[in-house]
């Protein structure tokens, strides 16, 4: 080891880390065996590798402190420029919006994030950015909670022993003077996609200096199909971007473009305002066909979705083509029978394609084999809707003039002994990589001399490392990144490092030996080149906007090789045939931690899954038949094997799988110290062939496991909660449509009439009470049932929301933001097992039709603010109340916890704080740098729910007395409804008559969930609409 | 006064006077004089049995346990139960309902039998109204430890707070906390005054200085004049004249917890007076598991005759007929109503998840208690002593039901789940058994459990009457 006296003198950056000579003590063998001289007890927690967990166990609360009191006000020294007002206007208590973007595979995400005196607290989408459009998913949501992980990677490591970034250089440098003088011989660099445009120019000019230097690329989430499909078809390797504004018919064949993706905010608003019905009933629908294996919520919201086995997904396609009268030759391993058994879906899909023309797309899911890639373009070829509906474009992170090379061809290089420094950037390839790839074998000392390992976590792949550099959030770095169609965003930081991590950039610097320049200055000069004369105009405007104006990429223009068809079976990924494996196993990344980067994001673990609404595990799914065939029930365990490997998983029944299909989901299992694994690491299942889809043999283990889900029961029971109909059946009658109307026993046959003859509720009512004028009432479902109890007072702006099922997609983006913005503690699976989930708001999931392959439909579900709330008349102590604006509010304080409330609620939408939920942030201090002050946090032992954002209506309010004048409309903005892509969710005054909830609380579809209960929700729903062609109506869709 | 008896005397009645016919109603061979000695022995014999030391020590431990359990509970918070959303109310409130209707026996044996003038009470009115005491007692813990926030539980009462908030008064629970706090009150009184006579008997004959102190103390001066009597006599009644109505009172707001929501199962009208049969029903079944074991253990069986047994099953019998009544509506009113969450709720409870526990009680409730028609059966403490446990258990289960079944599968089907009792439930529960033990021996020890001036009154109108 060094001593300290031979740092070179660069490594003095301008930020000195807060725990410096701590650290640097610690390294010190002289100290360090002074410590043990003299100190005996716990200071061989600094040396003993085992103990390295009570030594962080030990310091954690110190660092979080630390982070505590350092970052709260360490805001970036360089200057960096507010959404909406300037720095020197910082008021404490007021927040402040900066433009920033969010990097996420294919592209990033442009956000407005948040501050309360330097803190980044919350997340929205930047309405100027074409990937956001102001909304966000939910993992732009959850991001702003990574930035607090406790379990960050906070300091160098040298073979997991605290070491800091001079001794890391000291080491570096020589070994870089002998790449230097081998032109780079040696050096080897395994990168992610790179969408950071700096980044690409600082990997262009090491590859210069260094020709020698080898650049390999590995994404996890990643699938060669698309490249590979394009690269036939059209000649060169480029991405599809669909548009979806004017696209009339679309056909998806495995793409969860709702879910997945770059584009999937986008393509969420696309797709929704094209599900939308006027209120006159006229609309103009898309109408979507999905044929898919697993479902997903884009298969949910298809008006014909077939849920088929991965070989007649090809049929369908080869069908549809054939009918359109594209030569698609013989085609191996296309199942030829599953062509016939779905004739007259493709038959009735075709003729709706051909009738859009190029206002019809098929997209075709990027994890499917090319061959369907290259069917699908044909067809899109053929209707014409290429350069309409679906653009190319040049695939994200490409450098131009260089070729990244694989894992494949890394692991072959490292065992040749071709590999002597390997800097590894982030993504967790030892864990993320396919299993017979054996990666972390060939990171040893023995095969690689120097392995350098920079990311967020101390995972898998760092302790494999010699080094372990701790990277930096994206909040907390300068830095530059790209949307999927090219838009270019200027990442800047709400916060200056919260530990020792350097940015990307910084440490690219430290390989390209101008170690001295900052983040910052690498990201400044780079954009100063391109901005030119206007650079200070530019540079300012790139930031307070959150992109940088006219740097999007065009389109390429491509055209179909039609020869491509012929040449199917050269592709690498081609259609194997029928496979000897007796299951077909599908792996995706999970819907909540993608590849697993979200796996110490308790926000996200706690997520519910669409469909099975499980949460902190994967499980296998399987389809009720091959449940059936195996003998096992959700939550028993199954072993499932390729062959080489076989592994223990718990198995989730999941109606509409296909039979003989398991689908496992990536991204679980990882291991990270002081962070419970949970779930099933499914990575070594995978192989490098086919990562994606591959077969084996699945037998029931006998065992029985605990899964947390926080929803059970599927079945509507023939209740009329949520409301679903056709377009068709609103064209017959526009203003009453027949599935509005509760069906129940004689409620309430007016409850939904709205040109109902209300006049006798002018004035008074029977008790005397001032009866509420007219037009409110008519905005309230049931309202005019009859009832003892006078009418709420009511004062001023009347809120009400209304969700618009038709539109939802269940993508869980307001779940998140909804817990973001209120602060709702994560309880861990334990709890959510017992059914102590504190969501304010949940997406409901139902199930309707045949039990083999059911519609899906969801609805969230949050505190409807009942006019005459139930809650309220049971609390013994008035600890929940109404306001005049018509709140159901809770007060805390207030609050005994008799739960008398939640028996009584029947949405039961509140949520009670059975344990003390927030002992994490009372043990890691970290994390309450995340929570909103605006939002009180709750205690042990007290109720609570949605306050549909009291503290946004109350800065709203404060900020129109100020002005002294009313609150406009669409002022209040809850934090589900911003951060809904689909546009679900209206808010509003509906004693506004002109107010867009208002308008929303008019329409026919408009419905108050069990209204019949005299509840009078504030909260209503659109029923769901869906288009389905008539002519597959009467058809059994599974025949 | 030299002689120890004369100052209890009711009613003047002269000390020794012969009472040894065959009594009509109790078929005792006492006189006045044994009838003291015997009850009055037990507590003051020097010496205490085996076997109240073993059930006390059970009893002990047991309210050990609930401490160890209150001490957790206040430690960790409400969630060491089963109980979620939206299960939110679990065990504590099934076993506060269900201490509570034992409850409910004593006050009605007391003040609704001396009322009607039935004078069977008299054996067992003492040892009811304690046992309505210790019920109440286990009962009042459940509310309270129950609150998510316990140590605001008096924000329940209307007392004048700095701030002015007050209950919210349209809420069953603050109903709740003054019918029960003034059923105990009043069960309270009407024990202790009760009891005055008999302390008096004590004080004086206690054998050591002690218990003639705290005899005396809690004996008020009493002297057995017939002034004094006569001022009792008032008192006495005019107390069950005001503890008559709580009988009715406290149940029928117990049962508004569940009636005034609005969940299917909760939400009746049958409920008050089918909640008030239940706790007459599980109050005599629960004095009934007392007596037969302590008519043995104590060799009371001239006091606590077959004839008491058997009107105490009859009472049982009826209050359980008029039970089945109310579950019989509750199915009727679900059909009828044609409402699918009523109907739905109905079918839930009867083949759903908890369906063991609905025909469970079915059987403990209304098919086991049929046996009481049979008269053998009545006489025999045996198959009574059964009876009385099944009935007991059945009666848990019926609260139970209501509020687990109701709870679990309400109106979304989304928010259905499954609400399983953890240890601590287990053990708060056992643990306010062992409560009721360990207080039921230390009445047993201390106190006369068998009214003695009453007995003697009693004996004494047998005897005037030949």
């Amino acid at each position: 080891m060094k001593s300290l006296g031979a740092q070179p003198p660069e490594l003095t950056t301008a930020r000195e880390p807060v725990w410096r000579s701590l650290e640097e003590y610690s390294g010190d063998p002289e100290f360090l065996s002074r410590v043990q001289r003299e100190y005996a007890v716990g200071a061989e927690w600094w040396l003993d590798e085992p103990s390295r967990r009570n030594f962080l166990k030990t310091m954690g609360a110190s660092f979080a402190l630390a982070g505590l009191t350092g970052c709260g006000i360490r805001q970036p020294e360089e200057k960096i420029v507010p959404y909406v007002e300037t720095p020197e206007n910082m008021i404490p208590g007021k927040k402040q919006f900066y433009a920033t973007a969010m990097p996420q595979p294919g592209g990033a995400i442009g956000l407005l994030v948040e501050s309360h005196e330097g803190r980044p607290t919350k997340v929205e989408g930047n309405p100027e950015h074409p990937a956001s459009l102001g909304a966000t998913d939910a993992f732009a949501q959850a991001s702003v909670l990574d930035l607090y992980d406790p379990y960050r990677s906070r300091v160098v490591k040298r073979n997991n022993q605290i070491s800091d970034w001079p001794e890391f250089l000291a080491e570096l440098a020589p070994r870089m003077e002998i790449h230097r003088q081998q032109n780079g011989a040696g050096l080897s660099l395994l990168t992610g996609e790179i969408l950071s445009l700096t980044l690409r120019s600082q990997i262009q000019q090491l590859l210069k200096d260094l020709p020698e230097a080898k650049w390999y690329q590995f994404e996890a989430t990643a699938s060669e199909s698309v490249a590979q499909a394009t690269e036939l078809a059209f000649g060169e390797r480029c991405s599809p971007r669909y548009q979806l504004v004017d696209a009339d018919i679309i056909f998806s064949v495995g793409d969860d473009f709702l879910h997945e993706g770059a584009s999937r905010v986008r393509l969420g608003r696309e797709f929704a305002n094209r599900r939308k019905v006027e209120a006159n009933g006229q609309a103009n629908m898309n109408r979507l066909y999905v044929a898919e294996t697993t479902p997903t919520i884009t298969g949910s919201k298809a008006d014909h979705w077939l849920r088929l086995s991965p070989d007649s997904l090809a049929a369908v396609l080869v069908g549809v083509a054939k009918k359109l009268g594209i030569d698609t030759g013989a085609i191996p391993g296309v199942n030829t029978v599953a062509i016939e058994q779905h004739a007259h879906w493709t038959e009735v899909l075709a003729a709706d394609l051909q009738a859009a023309g190029p206002r019809a797309v098929v997209m075709v899911g990027p994890r499917l084999p090319s061959t369907l890639h290259v069917l699908g373009y044909a067809i899109n070829q053929k209707l014409g809707s290429l350069g309409k509906t679906v653009t190319f474009h040049s695939p994200a992170g490409e450098i131009a003039g260089v070729q990244p090379e694989t894992l494949q061809q890394l692991v072959s290089e490292i065992d040749a002994g071709h590999v002597e420094t390997l800097l590894i950037l982030g993504g967790d390839p030892v864990y993320a990589a396919p299993a017979d790839l054996d990666l972390a074998a060939h990171l040893s000392r023995e095969k690689v001399a120097m392995a350098i390992y920079y990311g967020l976590h101390y995972d898998a792949t760092a302790a494999q490392c010699e080094w372990h550099l701790p990277a930096t959030h994206y909040l907390e770095e300068w830095s530059d990144t790209q949307a999927d169609d090219g838009t270019v965003s200027i990442i800047q930081p709400l916060i200056r490092p919260m530990y020792q991590g350097r940015s990307v950039h910084e440490v690219f610097n430290l390989f390209l030996n101008q170690a001295s320049l900052s983040g910052y200055d690498t990201v400044r000069a780079f954009w100063k080149e391109r901005f030119g004369n206007e650079d200070y105009t530019k540079w300012h405007s790139a930031l307070h906007d959150g992109l940088v104006k006219d740097a999007t990429v065009p389109a390429k223009s491509v055209s179909f090789q039609t020869s491509a068809l012929e040449k199917l079976s050269t592709l690498a990924d081609h259609l194997t045939e029928k496979s000897t494996g007796e299951y077909t196993l599908l792996f995706r990344p999970d819907p909540s931690l993608l590849d697993g980067r979200y796996f110490t994001n308790g926000w996200l673990q706690e997520l519910p899954q669409p469909f099975s609404k499980l949460t902190w595990s994967n499980a296998a799914w399987i389809g009720p038949a091959t449940a059936e065939a195996i003998g096992v029930k959700t939550r028993d365990v199954i072993v499932v094997s390729n062959g080489t490997t076989s592994l223990e998983i718990p198995v989730w029944v999941q109606p509409g799988l296909p039979d003989k299909v398991v689908t496992l989901t990536i991204g679980y299992g990882r291991t990270i110290p002081d962070v419970e694994s949970v779930g099933v690491n499914v990575n070594p299942l995978r192989n490098s062939q086919h990562p994606w889809q591959s077969t084996g043999s699945v037998k029931n283990a006998g065992k029985r496991v605990v899964l947390a889900a926080t929803q059970h029961h599927h079945d509507l029971e023939g209740r009329d909660l949520l409301r679903h109909g056709t377009i068709q059946e609103v064209q017959e009658n526009p203003r009453h449509p027949a599935f509005v109307q509760s069906h129940h026993h004689g409620g309430s046959p007016a409850a939904h009439d709205h040109d109902h003859d209300h006049d006798h509720d002018h004035g008074h009512d029977d008790n005397g009470h001032e009866a509420a004028p007219r037009d409110i009432r008519s905005r309230v479902p049931g309202s005019d049932q009859p009832t003892f109890y006078p009418d709420m007072k009511q004062v001023g702006a009347q809120w009400g929301l209304t969700i618009n099922l038709g539109a939802c997609t269940g993508c869980n983006a307001c779940v998140i933001a909804c817990q973001s913005e209120n602060n709702i503690p994560v309880v861990g699976a334990d709890q959510v097992a017992r059914g102590r989930e504190m969501h304010w708001l949940r997406i409901d999931s139902y199930f309707v039709g045949e039990p083999e392959a059911p519609d899906v439909y969801h609805q969230p579900v949050m505190c409807m603010h009942c006019e005459h709330a139930p809650c309220e008349p049971v609390c013994p102590v008035g600890a929940t109340t109404h306001s005049d604006s018509g709140l159901n509010e809770m007060t805390y304080n207030r609050c005994i916890g008799t739960r008398y409330c939640s028996n009584n609620c029947p949405y039961k939408v509140r949520r009670f704080n059975f344990l003390d939920y927030h002992t994490e942030e009372k043990l890691l201090p970290v994390l309450q740098l995340r929570e909103n002050p605006n939002v009180s946090v709750r205690s042990r032992g007290v109720m609570e729910k949605c306050t549909y954002c009291v503290q946004r209506i109350n800065s709203v309010r404060i900020h129109s007395k100020m002005e002294d004048r009313e609150i406009r409309d669409g002022e209040v903005v809850t934090a589900c409804q911003s951060a809904c892509p689909a546009q679900a969710i209206s808010f509003g005054n509906i004693a506004d008559p002109d107010s867009v909830v208002s308008k929303t609380k008019e329409h026919p579809l408009n419905y108050g969930m069990l209204a019949e209960l005299n509840t009078r929700p504030r909260t209503s729903y659109h029923a769901a609409v869906k288009n389905p062609n008539p002519a597959l109506v009467s058809e059994k869709e599974n025949a | 006064m030299s002689d120890a008896t004369p100052s209890t005397l009711p009613h003047g009645v002269p000390e020794g006077s012969p009472s040894s016919h065959t009594a009509a109603h109790a078929k005792t061979q006492h006189e006045i004089r044994s009838v003291t000695d015997q009850i009055s022995s037990i507590v003051l014999k020097r010496g205490t049995p085996v076997g109240w030391y073993v059930g006390f020590g059970i009893g002990f431990l047991l309210t050990m346990v609930l401490m160890m359990s209150i001490t957790w509970l206040l430690i960790k918070g409400i969630g060491i139960w089963g109980v979620n959303v939206p299960v939110a109310w679990g065990f504590a409130i099934v076993n506060f309902v269900w201490w509570i209707g034992i409850g409910h026996a004593g006050t009605l044996i007391s003040a609704v039998l001396l009322l009607f003038r039935q004078e069977w009470r008299t054996s067992i009115n003492r040892f009811a109204e304690a046992m309505t005491l210790f019920a109440v007692a286990c009962a009042g813990i459940f509310p309270l430890i129950h609150l998510g926030r316990p140590q605001y539980f008096y924000w329940l009462f209307p007392y004048p707070s700095t701030m002015g908030v007050w209950p919210q008064f349209r809420s069953p629970l603050v109903w709740d906390c003054f019918a029960v706090s003034t059923y105990a009150t009043v069960s309270l009184l009407f024990w202790y005054i009760g009891l005055i006579p008999d302390l008096a008997t004590l004080r004086d004959r206690a054998h050591n200085w002690s218990s003639r102190v705290i005899y005396g103390f809690l004996a008020m001066g009493w002297r057995g004049s017939s002034r004094h009597w006569k001022r009792y006599t008032d008192a006495y009644l005019l107390l069950a004249g005001l503890a008559t109505p709580l009988v009715v009172s406290v149940h029928t707001i117990v049962s508004f917890d569940f009636a005034v929501a609005q969940i299917p199962g909760w939400h009746a009208t049958i409920f008050p007076p089918y909640f008030v049969a239940g706790a007459i029903y599980s109050g005599f079944a629960m004095v009934l598991t007392i007596a037969i074991p302590l008519r043995y253990a104590y060799g009371l069986k001239s006091f606590l005759t077959d004839w008491h047994f058997d009107n105490m099953a009859k009472v049982m019998l009826a209050s359980g007929l008029v039970v089945g009544y109310g579950y019989l509506m509750e199915h009727f009113i679900a059909f009828y109503s044609a409402h699918n969450y009523e109907e739905y709720m109905m079918h839930n409870r009867m083949f759903g998840p908890y369906a063991i526990c609905y025909w469970m009680l079915i059987l403990c409730n209304i098919a086991i208690p049929q046996l009481l028609w049979l008269k053998k059966i009545r006489l025999n403490p045996y198959t009574l002593f059964i009876i009385s446990i099944v009935i007991n258990i059945g009666m848990w289960l019926e609260r139970f039901v209501i509020v687990i079944t109701s709870l679990h599968r309400d109106f979304l089907p989304s928010s259905w789940d499954m609400y399983y009792p953890t240890f601590w439930d287990w053990s708060t529960y056992l643990g306010t058994i062992g409560l009721f033990v360990a207080l039921l021996f230390i009445f047993i020890r201390v106190l006369p459990m068998i009214s003695i001036f009453e007995m003697r009154e009693l004996v004494h109108h047998e005897g005037g009457e030949e």
